[in-house]
């Protein structure tokens, strides 16, 4: 018998052999199959997992998998060796939850209306358990490559939705197909408290009664399925449908729910709704978790933490001049440039309309406290000895590190913030045993760096998906200029504002330099011009608020590309509106900041 | 197992979580004050003492012991909590308008401990609300009957434990306007009102007896297949037992007395009519039924049905043996109920406990918690309103507010920013002056279908 096995062993391996060139075929793309698919990273500073390092080693990667780390790994004949003298090998990210691979719609579909909007079909009323992300995945989707080369190799994916938006999957960030991209399906059911446009459930409230007697009933079919495959003899046919039918592998513990908390009152929702069905459950979200933490202690849930964090607002250094015209003699001089560092007196008491300047200090110095908080969001999860992973859903891949470096920080640990890319999440997502650290045994998913992931200067040089290297070009510095920006916002905008009710024009005017930045814009539909306010240059992306009557207050951020500008207007109640613009005036030469 | 004594097991055993909650209380001694104890008269120079958030003693001279806090309320006036009989503050959504019936949904899912109504209300002296699902549908969605517990961040903190259950309905222009002229389906005029209301008490009588049938046949048959569950008509059948109290949105006479004919035909006899600004051309009538009344001061005319009313409502409705409170429905005028209450001496003459029964005892017991909150009696819930003068006067100022026991307002310390958090993209020049709270919503939510159909005309 024992032979026999082993002959079968080997049969089984020769088979995998032979197949292989016909595999690296299709993973390359190419006519000619790779050389090899054997990879020695030499002399490498090797984070095997998060606080566990290995100096001067070396990391083989062959057909796919670790096949040996340290000091001593040989390295194979059939090797392509990758001196790795200054660098450091980390374990690939893995990403709890996002919707990378799934593009956003171009355009939204012309919304239909139900016949009677007190029953609608579940596909219109967001209602689709049943629905898998695996026939959603796009291979070209640019949140792939951005994603890789911020160090993620793997993700937990879900549909785009409302309600119950479908099942999710882990995928991994390459390959040049869907399947080839899917590494496990149907893992979980993804849901959020995201009701319907007009029809039934469109509030939270209805989001959650509908959730309650989706869940009670297919507790009933699953009860009545069970006694019918026990003997039919006897019983009406149960009826299939699919939306019922999704749920009995979360009624039997099988499916965790992965549940999106936008903020605290979504976050003390879930948790009640799930205490009260009792499903298995993951949180995700959680960018206010800071504010129940003893509930969050006794759930005793898996958390995934956004890496979303809030734009920071900066204070300008001079008053508006709108705002001058009204002042009083009293309170004319505000310019205090360290505004954002004044202590907040929460015990303030002004008397209306003659200390307004004090108040709104005051008031700013709440906010900048408010800011902190949520960036160290993280760091008090971990504190309070709350375990949580990363997920990137919401957050846009170009700010992921450095906002794992901002929450870095403001106090997490490194140890802690290399768990929440790596360890944590393969536990959650059951992905121990193939993926999270760099061991022997594990898949050849890795970030190579030179410097540290958590220094502003770290670069991510090299990620390995699956054993197949992937290289990472440097992020673009500024050439010219000599100041942190490489665009220059000055000059006047002609804007495209997609809105839901169609493309509105607008002419964005800003002036001024580093620091002391002001602006207008006009759009269309009012001829008056609203002044910008909070204007700041990071990076090459702009951003601003400005008060938009009726709608409240918009905050944009756009990304600038030498004459072309491109982002989103976050519209209160509305959610963000893209937005496009190219310049039609400016600087003299916009291009000497560009290679 | 039956699977309804599951759910039942299921639900009982979520009642017990939430009520094993530790929720805060306090003690406290108010020394030498004018109370006002609705119930038992005017008592001068009088105390209340409060113990572990229970009224234990009110009289002179009372002792206690050192670690007892005091508030020296000499030549202050102490009333009972005011109760807000019909509010919309602190949830996030108010109307499910999607269907003319959606009693499975529940404002109590949607509690939001951090809107700043909820302190808004305590500085005007109110410590309870009974927050509504809005007036787009026939049969609405539950209610919540909540303290303000101002600072509580858990918004189970926020649910008056053990209240009773109630649910919204809503008569006339606002439900046939949503279906029937925005959707085209019923209900699109009063007669449809009615049939929606007959049509969804029958299925829940329907539903009760598939489930009764079931039980019954489950105990010999163990392959019994139940029912299908529904959430919606469970609510209803809770309503045909009496397990949850219906409070009613409703103008105009005629309709007011359909709906007890219905009622009545099945069987439920507690009600509150809310705004019932008509109430007055019927108070024998709704006396005989033993309906209550909760109406507004003088609010009137905003839209058709509301052409035909009187300032002299609550005074008509009481003198004719109909229990009546005045409520807010607005985040702006329940800072103010005390004045409303005193509107009902102008226009009618009622006496100072009566006025002020208007928005204490008379909505707790409207409320199914007159045993517990509304009067200042030995063995209620320590939840007071100490003014600087009689309540009544137009001079009046809330002083401390005080809930369980605890102050949660005093004028002393009220400073410039008592948000409990904070937005950190908000711009700090945005002012609201109209924020949804503010202003009567009951069709919140629910304009979206009325814009359409005004755009579509």
């Amino acid at each position: 018998m024992n032979v026999n096995y082993s002959t079968f062993a080997v049969a089984v391996c020769c088979i995998v052999l032979i197949n292989q060139p016909v595999k690296a075929q299709v993973n390359s793309g190419e006519s000619v199959p790779d050389v090899t698919r054997t990879i020695a990273l030499t002399n490498a500073h090797v984070i095997q997992s998060p606080g566990q390092i290995q100096e001067q080693s070396n990391v083989i990667i062959r057909d796919g998998l670790i096949v040996a780390v340290g000091p001593d790994a040989a390295i194979p004949f059939d090797a392509i060796e990758i001196s790795a003298d200054s660098l450091t090998v980390y374990a690939g990210f893995i990403d709890g939850l996002s919707h990378t691979g799934i593009p956003q719609p171009r355009q939204q579909p012309e919304q239909e209306r139900p016949d009677d909007p007190a029953f609608p079909p579940n596909e219109l009323a967001g209602i689709l358990p049943h629905r898998d992300v695996r026939g959603l995945l796009d291979p070209k989707d640019k949140r792939i490559a951005s994603m890789r080369e911020s160090g993620f190799t793997a993700a937990h994916v879900v549909p785009r939705g409302r309600m119950l938006p479908g099942l999710g999957a882990i995928i991994l960030l390459g390959g040049d197909t869907p399947n080839e991209m899917v590494y496990r399906g149907e893992t979980s059911l993804y849901a959020q408290l995201s009701g319907a446009r007009r029809m039934y459930p469109g509030t939270d409230m209805a989001v959650i009664a509908k959730l309650r007697q989706l869940y009670r009933e297919s507790e009933r079919r699953h009860r009545v399925e069970q006694l019918y495959s026990e003997n039919p003899t006897g019983l009406e046919r149960p009826r299939y449908d699919p939306v019922h039918y999704a749920m009995f592998p979360v009624l039997e513990g099988n499916r965790p729910i992965y549940f999106q908390t936008d903020d605290v009152l979504d976050l003390h929702r879930v948790l009640s709704v799930q205490e009260e069905l009792g499903f298995p459950a993951v949180l995700t979200g959680l960018s206010q978790s800071f504010d129940a933490i003893d509930k969050l202690k006794s759930a005793n849930l898996p958390l995934l933490l956004t890496l979303e964090l809030p734009k920071e607002l900066r204070k300008d250094k001079k008053e508006p001049p709108t705002d001058s015209t009204k002042a009083t003699p009293t309170d004319a001089p505000v310019a205090l440039p360290e505004v954002m560092h004044l202590d907040y007196d929460p015990d303030l008491r002004v008397t209306s309309f003659t200390d307004i300047a004090i108040e709104k200090e005051n008031l700013e110095a709440r906010r900048h406290m408010a800011y902190k908080t949520h960036v160290s969001n993280a760091a008090t999860l971990e504190a309070e000895g709350l375990s949580f992973g990363f997920s990137t859903g919401g957050a846009s891949p170009s700010d992921l590190l450095t906002n794992v470096r901002k929450m870095v920080d403001e106090g997490l640990s490194e140890t802690a913030a290399l768990a929440a890319l790596t360890t944590t999440p393969a536990q959650i997502l059951g992905l121990t045993s193939s993926m999270g650290t760099v061991e022997v045994g594990k898949m050849g998913n890795l970030v190579v760096t030179k410097g540290s992931i958590f220094d502003e200067d770290g670069e991510i040089q090299y990620v390995f998906v699956d054993g197949r290297k992937y290289d990472v070009e440097p992020p673009k510095k500024s050439s010219g200029g000599g100041g942190e920006s490489g665009a220059n916002p000055v000059g006047t905008w002609s804007l495209t504002i997609s809105s839901p009710d169609g493309e509105i024009a607008g002419t964005l005017t800003i002036s001024g330099s580093d620091d002391d930045w002001s602006g207008t814009l006009i759009v269309e539909v009012d001829p008056e011009a609203a002044p910008l306010e909070y204007i700041a240059m990071t990076d090459n992306v702009l951003t601003f608020s400005f008060n938009a009557g009726g709608f409240g207050t918009i905050s944009s951020s756009l990304t600038l590309d030498a004459d072309s500008m491109n982002g989103s207007f976050d519209v209160p109640n509305v959610g963000p509106v893209s937005v496009s613009g190219t310049r039609t005036s400016g600087p003299e030469k916009s291009t000497q900041f560009y290679d | 197992m039956k699977l309804k004594t599951f759910f039942l097991v299921a639900l009982l055993s979520v009642a017990i979580n939430s009520a094993a909650q530790e929720i805060p209380t306090g003690d406290l001694l108010v020394r030498n004050a004018t109370v006002l104890t609705i119930t038992n008269g005017t008592l001068e120079n009088t105390d209340v003492l409060i113990q572990d958030g229970i009224i234990t003693a009110v009289g002179e001279q009372l002792s206690a012991s050192q670690d007892v806090p005091v508030i020296d309320a000499t030549g202050m006036y102490v009333m009972p909590g005011i109760i807000d009989a019909h509010s919309h503050i602190g949830i996030s959504n108010v109307n499910e308008s999607s269907a003319p019936v959606t009693a499975q949904v529940s404002v109590g899912d949607v509690l939001n401990p951090y809107s700043i109504a909820i302190y808004r209300a305590l500085a005007g002296g109110v410590t309870s609300s009974h927050v509504m699902h809005g007036s787009a549908n026939v049969i609405g969605g539950q209610n919540e009957t909540i303290k303000h517990r101002w600072g509580l961040l858990d918004p189970d903190e926020l649910r008056m434990a053990g209240a009773p259950r109630t649910i919204k309905f809503a008569l006339g222009e606002n439900p046939t306007r949503v279906h029937g002229r925005g959707n085209n389906k019923r209900p699109a005029s009063r007669m449809g009102v009615e049939y929606v209301l007959r049509e969804t008490f029958a299925k829940a009588q329907r539903y009760q007896e598939a489930w009764a049938q079931y039980e019954e046949n489950a105990k010999t048959n163990p392959r019994a297949i139940p029912p299908a569950y529904n959430s919606q008509l469970e609510v209803m059948a809770n309503i045909l037992s009496g397990d949850i109290l219906i409070h009613c949105h409703s103008y105009r006479a005629d309709e007011i007395l359909m709906l007890l004919g219905v009622l009545e035909d099945f069987g439920v006899d507690q009600i509150t009519l809310q705004h019932v600004n008509e109430g007055f051309k019927i108070a024998p009538e709704l006396a005989e039924f033993g309906a209550t009344a909760s109406v507004f001061a003088d609010w009137w005319g905003y839209k058709f049905e509301v052409y035909y009313s009187t300032a002299y409502n609550a005074a008509i409705l009481t003198r004719n043996g109909v229990l009546t409170s005045i409520n807010s429905d607005s985040g702006e005028l329940n800072r103010h109920l005390y004045h409303e209450a005193a509107k009902s001496q102008k226009y009618g003459d009622l006496s100072d406990d009566e006025a002020l029964a208007l928005i204490t005892i008379n909505p707790a017991i409207q409320l199914g918690i007159g045993d517990r909150i509304g009067s200042i009696e030995v063995g209620k819930e320590g939840d007071l309103a100490i003014f600087d003068r009689h309540p009544l006067s137009v001079y009046a100022i809330n002083q401390k507010t005080v809930v369980d026991g605890i102050v949660y307002f005093d004028v002393e310390t009220d400073t410039d920013d008592m948000r409990l958090i904070v937005d950190p993209e908000s711009t700090v020049d945005t002012v609201v002056l109209h924020s949804h709270d503010d202003t009567h919503q009951c069709l919140y939510e629910g304009s979206l279908d009325l814009y359409d159909f005004l755009e579509s005309n």
